[in-house]
């Protein structure tokens, strides 16, 4: 499958940058998320590596060779549009095959493909309907099969389940994920999604105002994220900032900060003491607080409930620490009256530091 | 779900009588004085007591019978050349404006060019001017301008082939009514197109365009499909226009290019007005559009475009 490599890619509208120098390699048969909230430029990087936008800067280079310059015919890849984007006057076969017929394939080879293909998708019984006549998540197949049929090495995704119902969501993100282990392709998917990237991706690469923030494996982003965006944007529920400053005091690191003061050791002690300014923002994850009443008061923080979302087995709380909120999880079982105030340890190795200033990560 | 008002207003229903008699009414008129001999029309017993017969259309259709009907001594109308003609005039025009106009109205809708929004405007300003005053300019033009010479090649050869006198000309030949019909009709088809394109999804192209059609099969294979409705309804328009026009064939056709409208008023003469004949040939001139609208209107089947995107 071939490689893709973005060199500096950059896209003005008239005056305007949107895309500011985006480096990015893709390695064989790598599942790559482009993921950021809307407008930070993922789907103008992934409609220019289809040809659908110029660029206005830089270069795209597929197995070595840039490509910028070419039409997206001339690409070999197959691309998935966020709305669908089937030709309605042609039935779910004539759009599976569209690609093949242009490409005046013999009509054996076309029919055989097109019986392969919507049998991976599970659309064998619709194949003489028009897309008017589908269902959402029917519609969603049909545009997935109609890129498979195209057999090329590159496969974009733009948002193709943002439209899809929260079940079918689910349902499709899972068959995406089988699929994309079954067919060998180079995959490019864009969402807004974070749990999208996070169960799909092989390598998610977070953008943000039209830079990429940080990319790496859903793990390394999640355990060390480079900056207060990437802490913030995965994860659910989101990161808990709360506003601190460095003491050391004979050695030990605290972060102080309104309403708490928390001792943190190792690595990130480390950093702490490095680094020049005091400032900075202690991020922690939900997932990172647990309830615990015995806990010492330098390695827990306490909270007084504002609300509580009863989602199930969990709930999660909304808490005020000083001026600032923060949100926990915990177990529904467990007694909670609002407006009294729970200690929760928090875990010394879910700790972040972010520079109050510049966001990077100590 | 009840609906009162309906049924409580008698006046509605007046309105609506009122209103189907007057569409209906002339039409009605026509064929029934299309059967009756001039005598009957003109007697003022416009009753429905008369003896029904063909003699008008036998006229009216002298020249393509195949046998001589015994009340005419001469046949001067020629109803099928004329027929001919209109069917060669309106379908060629209306099949030029289609074809030109869907490809202007591409272009005006997706392609990002200097004076867009200007040719835009100007288009539609050009249906503004009545086409009587065109009539002046384009009648000189026709007849002075754009001949060829009749000692040269081409024109020489035309000479040869056709006969007649003279440099060839546009005026008095099919292409020069063609032409003006064309340009008298095509800003409204480009308008009407425009907003059907308007509507076909702009990731349908790209679609397309991924799956490696070039610009041209974007056009016919995707784009084209979905406007169906639109070119049908464009068709209808543009051949009724077509096929009704007068005052400019009126003036550019010859003896032998005239259209059916024109052949009908040539059966107003100042000692005598038939009737008769001028109703039998109005009924066969109302034929071929509602044929025409008949066909194309199966086109135009709303929705097409459902299931394309998700909205």
């Amino acid at each position: 499958m071939p490689t893709i490599h973005l060199d500096s890619l950059v896209k003005r509208y008239g005056e305007v940058e949107v895309l500011h120098g985006i480096d990015l390699e893709m390695a064989d048969n790598e599942f790559t998320v482009l993921v950021g909230p809307s407008g930070c430029g993922k789907s103008t990087t992934l409609r220019m590596v289809a040809g659908l936008e110029d660029v206005s800067d830089g270069e795209i280079y597929v197995d070595g060779n840039p490509v910028s310059h070419l039409e997206p015919k001339e690409r070999d890849l197959a691309m998935v549009f966020q709305d669908y984007a089937l030709y309605p006057h042609m039935n779910v076969a004539q759009n599976i095959s569209f690609a093949l017929r242009l490409a005046r394939r013999p009509k054996a080879e076309i029919d055989a493909k097109v019986k392969e293909v919507a049998a991976m998708v599970g659309l064998t019984e619709f194949l003489h309907r028009k897309p008017g006549a589908l269902s959402g998540g029917q519609r969603q197949r049909v545009a997935m099969a109609r890129a498979l049929a195209k057999d090329s090495g590159i496969f974009l995704f733009d948002e193709p389940l943002s439209n899809l119902d929260a079940k079918l969501r689910g349902q499709m993100r899972a068959e995406l994920a089988l699929m994309s282990q079954q067919v060998e392709k180079n995959m490019i998917y864009v969402t807004h999604d974070q749990i999208e990237a996070m169960t799909l991706a092989d390598r998610i690469v977070v953008m943000h105002g039209g830079y990429i923030q940080q990319q790496g494996t859903p793990e390394e982003l999640f355990k060390r994220p480079a900056n207060k965006f990437v802490a913030g944007f995965l994860g659910m529920p989101p990161m808990n900032f709360l506003n601190g400053e460095i003491e050391d005091r004979d050695g030990r690191i605290f972060i102080l900060g309104e309403g708490f003061a928390i001792e943190i050791e190792g690595e990130k002690a480390e950093a702490a003491r490095k680094h020049n300014h005091k400032l900075i923002t202690l991020g922690i994850r939900p997932s990172d607080l647990r309830f615990d009443p015995e806990a010492p008061a330098d390695r827990s923080l306490s909270l007084d409930v504002m609300v509580s979302e009863y989602i199930g087995a969990q709930s999660v709380l909304i808490c005020q620490c000083g001026s600032e909120k923060v949100t926990v999880e915990l177990n529904s079982e467990t007694p909670v009256a609002l407006g009294t105030a729970l200690k929760f340890a928090v875990n010394p190795n879910g700790v972040h530091l972010f520079d109050r200033k510049s966001e990077s990560a100590l | 779900m009840a609906q009162p008002n309906q049924t409580a207003n008698s006046a509605f229903f007046v309105l609506i009588a009122v209103l189907v008699f007057m569409s209906v009414g002339p039409v009605l008129l026509m064929f029934v004085n299309s059967f009756k001999l001039d005598v009957d029309i003109i007697s003022g017993t416009s009753g429905l007591l008369f003896l029904p017969t063909i003699q008008n259309y036998e006229t009216a259709l002298c020249d393509i019978l195949w046998y001589e009907p015994e009340h005419i001594d001469f046949c001067s109308l020629k109803f099928g050349g004329a027929f001919i003609n209109s069917l060669i005039i309106a379908l060629i025009s209306t099949a030029l404006t289609l074809v030109i106009g869907c490809m202007a109205a591409y272009a005006l809708v997706r392609f990002r060019f200097m004076g867009r929004d200007t040719v835009s405007l100007t288009t539609l300003m050009v249906r503004m001017v009545p086409p009587a005053v065109l009539l002046v300019p384009v009648f000189g033009l026709w007849n002075n301008e754009f001949c060829l010479d009749r000692d040269g090649l081409i024109g020489g050869a035309i000479r040869d082939v056709f006969g007649g006198r003279g440099d060839v000309c546009l005026a008095g030949t099919h292409t020069g009514i063609i032409l003006i019909y064309v340009a008298m009709n095509l800003p409204f088809v480009i308008w009407i197109l425009q907003s059907f394109i308007v509507q076909v999804p702009p990731s349908l192209e790209e679609a397309a365009r991924v799956d490696g059609a070039g610009p041209f099969q974007v056009f016919f294979k995707v784009v084209l499909p979905l406007i169906k409705p639109g070119l049908a309804a464009a068709a209808i328009f543009t051949f009724r226009i077509a096929w009704n026009e007068y005052l400019l064939a009126s003036a550019l056709s010859d003896r032998n290019t005239k259209t059916v409208p024109i052949l009908i008023v040539n059966n107003m003469s100042e000692f005598n007005v038939e009737w008769g004949v001028i109703m039998a040939t109005g009924m066969l001139l109302a034929i071929p559009p509602i044929i025409f609208t008949l066909l194309a209107s199966r086109q135009i089947i709303t929705g097409m475009t459902a299931g394309a995107v998700k909205g």
